[in-house]
């Protein structure tokens, strides 16, 4: 049982500092108008500029080394950054993928040149990557992608289809988890690698997949006879699935699992301020109690990521709990205020609801869905 | 953790292990004094803990003593201990020494009167709900005496004890005092107010530590049972109901537990207020949903009484109610919230987190 049992964190008084330094800015640029809040901001707010402006701050790969032009902060304050950032309902789509995933994944196994040509691209907010997993057979059942790349002179010929693949029709690159040998039914993990595939390659065909509102997030990716060459293959040939999985711990306990619909509990708790309503507030002060035990768990689990412990059970249920929680704010948030939620209202409040209310699907299936994640726990409980 | 720490948590469980069995449990419901056990627990300090030796208690800090208390919880330790050690740390407050006997405490409003008359006392009045009540020598009470809010140990064996329980059977009884004349060592002039809270904040506190070990405790047990449980030709852990089942109660614990150690360790650096109402609400939700999953895991072996498992839900529906329910906690956060007017919500959550307010 203690195996489960996070650390308690405390932000140290430079941290806290930081926190005030990144919430000002924010502020600033808000009441600038250079953004608009919104729910789930980090995949449906896609705004290349405010990511250039973030880079100036050098609040994209910030932990990476500086002669890839990170500022070698903690994993904390990045922590920080992000839960500012989501929070106030910042655009973060367009850099959020390589900033959480790709960037480390080259850290840890990138070769120096993948490393000098696209980290100090990604640090300036200028260079977008998409992460190319299921496929339109492999959904929760990943290791039965059939998606292949044939080894020939100098590289590898990519043929297949990615799908659900958020962004990649406004990123530059994608990175593919693809089989560069047969399929051994026998061991369904072996046999993959990471290959990286420029989304302007000839024989690279994007294809917008319209999410339940109209709006583009996702897409399928074809590719017919993409050529590849050696020097985009992340890591060791045939450590695909590992190199993957190993990515997976901080994709599910950040705090983009707890904070999707913020700005709408946020404003839900203005509203009730304002008109006094006691009976309403306490309710909404259930979801905030929820919220705060959820960060405390995040924070744990980053804490245990930071001292290179095995959190992937914890973090598989910070995302449980975590996603559930996004979708519940919605769910209650709706009957503490009477509204008409619309995307288009002008008020903020309908705004707000209409964003979570129609996202809240994709809290509980993107990344791994629930259920899927709660079998993993449910393994790892049974066997220790 | 220090190695103090570890090697206190360690024999306390070794204790427990030993000597509080499902069958002791049982045994206490039934309405024996498990004196044994109590000795045990008053030789090995653990009566006394966080009191300062200097005035005679064991020492250690109070997050020694609250995951004692957590232990009592995982194995359902049919004693007052919590009441026991919070009126010890009353006492404490006013300087007084310990005392090694079972004690229990009613801060409240109690309509108590309490006379001087020549060189005693005379006591008249009703306390409910006061647990332990019937196993207890002493009750630390507020009442009022010569019109002033007082607080007193008051003996409890000339007083009349009517007998009731909680949901888990644990003595939950009304003391009488009727025209009782007594000696008292002491009587405290208070602030009624602050103790009051006081009380209510480390009772919650107590509690959702108490039920976080009983989750964890729940979830231990839903584990085994649905590995060595076999249905359809195979353990019950097979199914992907249940191992969504076995999740849930992960995921609801590990929230519990993270809450309550949150709210432990700003008891220890002295500012708690908000920490506590967020651990006991949402341990309160989580004992819910734990007890119903953990309970359909367990079929019809576990609403026996031969199954340990009511022993933890009954106590888990049981304190609930104790010091706060969710309701209770949920309107002191939404009060809070409404006298930091012109604070965000994220500021609000983020406030011992930020170096000062942002303008």
């Amino acid at each position: 049982m203690n195996k489960l049992e996070l650390p308690i964190f405390d932000f140290t008084e430079e941290q806290k500092v930081f926190r005030n330094e990144v919430r000002s800015f924010l502020q600033e640029e808000k009441e600038k108008g250079t953004f608009e809040s919104k729910c789930d901001s980090w995949l449906s707010g896609y705004d290349p500029a405010f990511s250039e402006k973030l880079g100036q701050k050098g609040w994209i790969g910030m932990t990476w080394p500086k002669e890839y032009g990170g500022t070698e902060r903690s994993a904390i304050e990045r922590y920080i950054v992000i839960e500012e950032l989501l929070a106030i309902g910042a655009p973060v789509a367009a850099h959020w993928f390589a900033d959480r995933q790709t960037g480390p994944l080259f850290l840890r196994f990138g070769t120096e040149k993948q490393k000098q040509e696209f980290l100090p691209k990604i640090v300036k907010g200028k260079c977008y990557f998409s992460i190319g997993l299921s496929e339109p057979n492999s959904g929760s059942d990943l290791a039965s992608i059939s998606t292949r790349a044939e080894k020939v002179e100098g590289g590898w010929i990519l043929n297949g289809a990615k799908t659900w693949t958020s962004g990649a029709h406004q990123s530059h690159y994608l990175v593919v988890l693809c089989r560069t040998e047969k399929k051994d039914p026998k061991n369904r993990h072996k046999g993959m690698s990471q290959l990286l595939v420029d989304i302007s390659s000839p024989g690279v065909t994007v294809r917008p997949i319209k999410f339940l509102t109209g709006e583009e997030h996702f897409n399928e990716v074809f590719f017919e006879n993409v050529y590849i060459t050696e020097g985009n293959l992340i890591g060791t040939e045939g450590n695909g699935w590992e190199q993957s999985m190993a990515e997976l711990a901080y994709e599910r306990s950040g705090p983009e699992r707890i904070l999707s619909t913020f700005p709408l509990l946020e404003e839900l708790v203005r509203l009730l301020k304002e008109n006094k309503d006691t009976d309403r507030l306490k309710e909404a002060m259930k979801l905030v109690t929820s919220l705060i035990s959820l960060r405390l768990m995040s924070l744990g689990v980053a804490k245990y990521l930071e001292e290179g412990k095995d959190v992937g059970i914890s973090a598989a249920l910070v995302k449980d709990l975590g996603t559930k929680f996004e979708r519940n704010v919605a769910e209650i948030a709706r009957l503490l205020v009477s509204s008409v939620p619309s995307v288009e209202s002008d008020i903020e409040i309908e705004r707000y609801l209409a964003q979570s209310i129609l996202h809240a699907p994709g809290f509980t299936l993107r990344g791994g869905t629930n259920e899927i994640l709660r079998g993993i726990v449910a393994k790892g409980m049974v066997a220790g | 953790m220090s190695e103090m720490h570890e090697l206190i948590i360690d024999s306390t469980t070794k204790i427990l292990k030993d000597k509080c069995t499902k069958e002791l449990v049982d045994t206490v419901e039934k309405g024996v004094w498990p004196e044994d056990l109590w000795n045990v627990l008053v030789e090995s300090g653990i009566t006394t803990i966080a009191v300062p030796d200097s005035i005679g208690g064991t020492g250690g800090d109070y997050i020694d003593a609250f995951h004692i208390l957590r232990l009592a919880g995982k194995f359902s330790l049919p004693l007052p201990l919590a009441e026991t050690l919070i009126t010890n740390w009353l006492l404490a407050d006013q300087g007084e020494s310990p005392l090694f006997e079972p004690l229990t405490f009613s801060m409240k409003d109690n309509t108590l009167e309490i006379e001087q008359v020549e060189e005693a006392y005379l006591v008249n009045g009703t306390i409910e709900n006061v647990p332990w009540g019937r196993f207890a020598n002493k009750i630390l009470v507020i009442g009022q005496m010569n019109n002033q809010n007082t607080m007193a140990l008051l003996p409890l064996e000339k007083a009349e004890i009517q007998q009731s329980s909680n949901l888990a059977g644990e003595p939950m009884d009304t003391v009488i005092f009727d025209q009782v004349k007594m000696d008292l060592d002491n009587t405290y002039q208070i602030d009624k107010d602050q103790i009051m809270k006081k009380t209510m904040l480390l009772g919650a506190l107590a509690k959702a530590v108490m039920m976080s070990g009983a989750l964890e405790k729940a979830l231990d047990l839903s584990i085994q049972y649905a590995k060595e449980r076999e249905q359809f030709g195979r353990p019950l852990f097979k199914l992907q109901v249940i191992q969504q089942y076995i999740a849930t109660i992960a995921g609801e614990t590990v929230a519990s537990l993270t809450i309550s150690n949150k709210a432990i360790s700003a008891f220890e650096q002295g500012s708690y207020e908000e920490e506590v109402a967020n651990a006991k609400l949402k341990v309160n939700e989580s004992a819910g949903i734990v007890s119903e999953i953990a309970h359909q895991v367990h079929g019809a072996i576990g609403v026996t009484h031969e199954h340990q498992l009511h022993q933890l839900t009954r106590r888990l529906w049981s304190w609930r109610e104790d010091f706060g329910d969710e309701n209770h906690w949920a309107e002191q956060l939404a009060n809070r919230v409404l006298n930091n007017c012109s604070q965000s919500l994220w500021e609000f959550i983020t406030r011992s987190e930020q170096k000062e307010p942002v303008k």
